[in-house]
């Protein structure tokens, strides 16, 4: 294992230490814990929205809070969900009387928590709670009709995150900015590639084998298996691959608008990113979908695993509003669009 | 309130105990680190309350688990923990544990595991393992240094009886088929909560 570490049980703690270190006036947390992150700054009266979950995915989860987007965030250990204490604790500081909305990824741990937190705010602190979960990887077979939603959340939360972000600064109710939420998490899909493994410090080793020639399309960002594995391919055809299964999942046809997003996994440069984004924007030209906004870049990591997911948005006048505002947290800023 | 501490110590005790077999049950089919979160969840839970005065069964049981849950926010952490905090509620105001309200304890235990994982029996869950216990207990609840020993019969054997069965939860059903030829880590942990009820009855 090769990375600038002291220890691997202070890896996480330290790495907040640092966050809180080069962001005062923007970030904060609350009741001692540094894994209970909150927005510094309050917005009188707003919704409050919350999310959660491991880290090892920066900027994902807490690069998300701030300005025009997230409130607070409960942080867990490496791939581990934070407990529903913690989620307990950012609940509390961030509502205002208007409810708060969770908006995280589909993983067990993570589900479970946040619906312990949410009965022990309505339970002890009567704050209304509702829940957004993300789970948009069509690695994963979409749900029958009647059976709960088994795919994966990554990178394409960003949009939901923005959009209900978005939605609540405008001074929405609870009830709104979650059916804003719902309608960005039912218009997104993403696919992701993997090149390499990544570490956790803990562990010490990396999390899955793989060959240096091999890639595997559709890993999740923890390692989980993906749908098919092989040699290393040029890029279109590994964009070709890729979304192809993202463009009949909804489907996304012609006519319609959407947002894309070409997400780095840690160790993909942002060169090889645009050369995806190349071929992405090349192939829905091609099929009479037209690009509304490009994002490129790293909004949902797995350490220092190689590889990158491309998530497409769906929008219409509403979520394209929503995108278009503006946003500014000390990992995410963007003007008006 | 002195069986209850005694079945969270020994409960903590039996998971210590059993750590490298709960991990290496695990590994084959999971992230293998089930050994650990229940050796330190149901450590986390009897520190809590173990030099606690509280007199309500309800509250003890509530605040091992709450305790549990901060401790070891994984999955079948937290599926434990909201077992122990249902119990909690369902025995709120209760002083003295006897046959029925042992039965109680646990099936509200289930409940709450039920509810929070929503797995439905023959899932090949904990859920398996503990079911049968459960309805064993209730069976004869005017005797529990009887009853005990067979419901940690039963769910020994519901836990065996999870081999065969597909996975629906959890890293085990990214195995599909193949999962039925394993056996399931969390019946084990149930295995385990019953034999710790077992020696706190027949003391």
């Amino acid at each position: 294992m090769k990375k600038i570490i002291n220890t691997a049980e202070r890896f996480i703690p330290e790495m907040l230490e640092g966050i809180y270190a080069a962001h005062p006036d923007e970030l904060a947390y609350v009741e001692g814990d540094l894994h209970c992150l909150v927005n510094a700054r309050r917005h009188e009266g707003k919704v409050g929205l919350a999310t959660g979950g491991g880290s090892g995915h920066l900027p994902l989860f807490l690069g998300y809070v701030g300005e025009g987007m997230l409130d607070g965030c409960a942080i867990g250990d490496v791939f581990q969900s934070p407990s529903a204490e913690q989620m307990l604790a950012v609940t509390r500081h961030i509502d205002q009387g208007g409810g708060v909305l969770y908006i995280y990824g589909n993983y067990n741990g993570d589900i479970f928590n946040f619906d312990t937190a949410a009965e022990m705010a309505d339970f002890e602190h009567g704050i209304r709670v509702e829940s957004c979960v993300a789970g948009e990887d069509v690695a994963g077979p979409a749900a029958a009709s009647g059976e709960p939603n088994r795919r994966r959340g990554v990178a394409g939360i960003y949009f939901v995150f923005k959009c209900a972000g978005a939605a609540a600064a405008d001074g929405l109710s609870l009830n709104e900015v979650k059916r804003v939420a719902d309608k960005a998490c039912a218009n997104v899909r993403t696919m992701g590639v993997a090149l390499s493994s990544c570490t956790v410090p803990r562990v010490g080793r990396p999390s899955f084998e793989i060959g240096g020639t091999e890639m595997e399309i559709g890993m999740g960002i923890h390692g989980e298996p993906g749908v098919r594995r092989g040699e290393l391919l040029p890029a279109d055809a590994i964009v070709d691959e890729m979304l192809a299964p993202v463009i009949s999942d909804l489907p996304y046809q012609s006519g319609d608008e959407v947002a894309v997003l070409v997400n780095g996994l840690g160790a993909t440069p942002l060169e090889e990113l645009y050369v995806i984004y190349r071929r992405v924007n090349e192939t829905l030209t091609a099929r009479g979908i037209r690009v509304f906004h490009a994002y490129v870049g790293e909004f949902a990591t797995s350490m220092e695993m190689a590889g990158a997911s491309i998530s497409l948005l769906k929008v219409d006048d509403e979520l394209k509003k929503y995108l278009a505002a503006p946003a500014n947290t000390p990992f995410y800023k963007q003007f008006a669009l | 309130m002195a069986e209850l501490k005694e079945l969270l110590k020994n409960w903590a005790e039996l998971m210590q105990k059993n750590q490298q077999r709960l991990i290496e049950l695990d590994g084959a089919v999971g992230d293998s680190d089930l050994g650990l979160t229940m050796a330190d969840g149901f450590r986390a839970a009897y520190e809590a309350v173990g030099d606690s005065a509280e007199n309500d069964a309800g509250k003890f049981a509530y605040f091992a688990g709450k305790a549990m849950g901060s401790a070891v926010p994984s999955t079948m952490g937290t599926l434990m923990a909201s077992g122990l905090m249902n119990a909690g509620k369902e025995l709120r105001g209760v002083e003295t544990m006897d046959g029925s309200q042992w039965a109680r304890f646990f099936r509200a235990f289930y409940a709450g595991v039920q509810s929070r994982g929503k797995a439905q029996l023959g899932e090949k869950t904990f859920l398996d393992g503990l079911y049968p216990a459960v309805e064993a207990l209730e069976q004869n609840t005017g005797d529990m240094k009887t009853a005990a020993p067979l419901a940690a019969k039963a769910a020994q054997e519901a836990f065996e009886a999870t081999r065969g069965m597909l996975a629906r939860h959890g890293r085990m059903a990214i195995r599909g088929e193949q999962s039925r030829e394993y056996l399931d880590p969390g019946a084990a942990v149930a295995v385990l909560l019953m034999e710790g009820f077992s020696q706190t009855m027949m003391r």
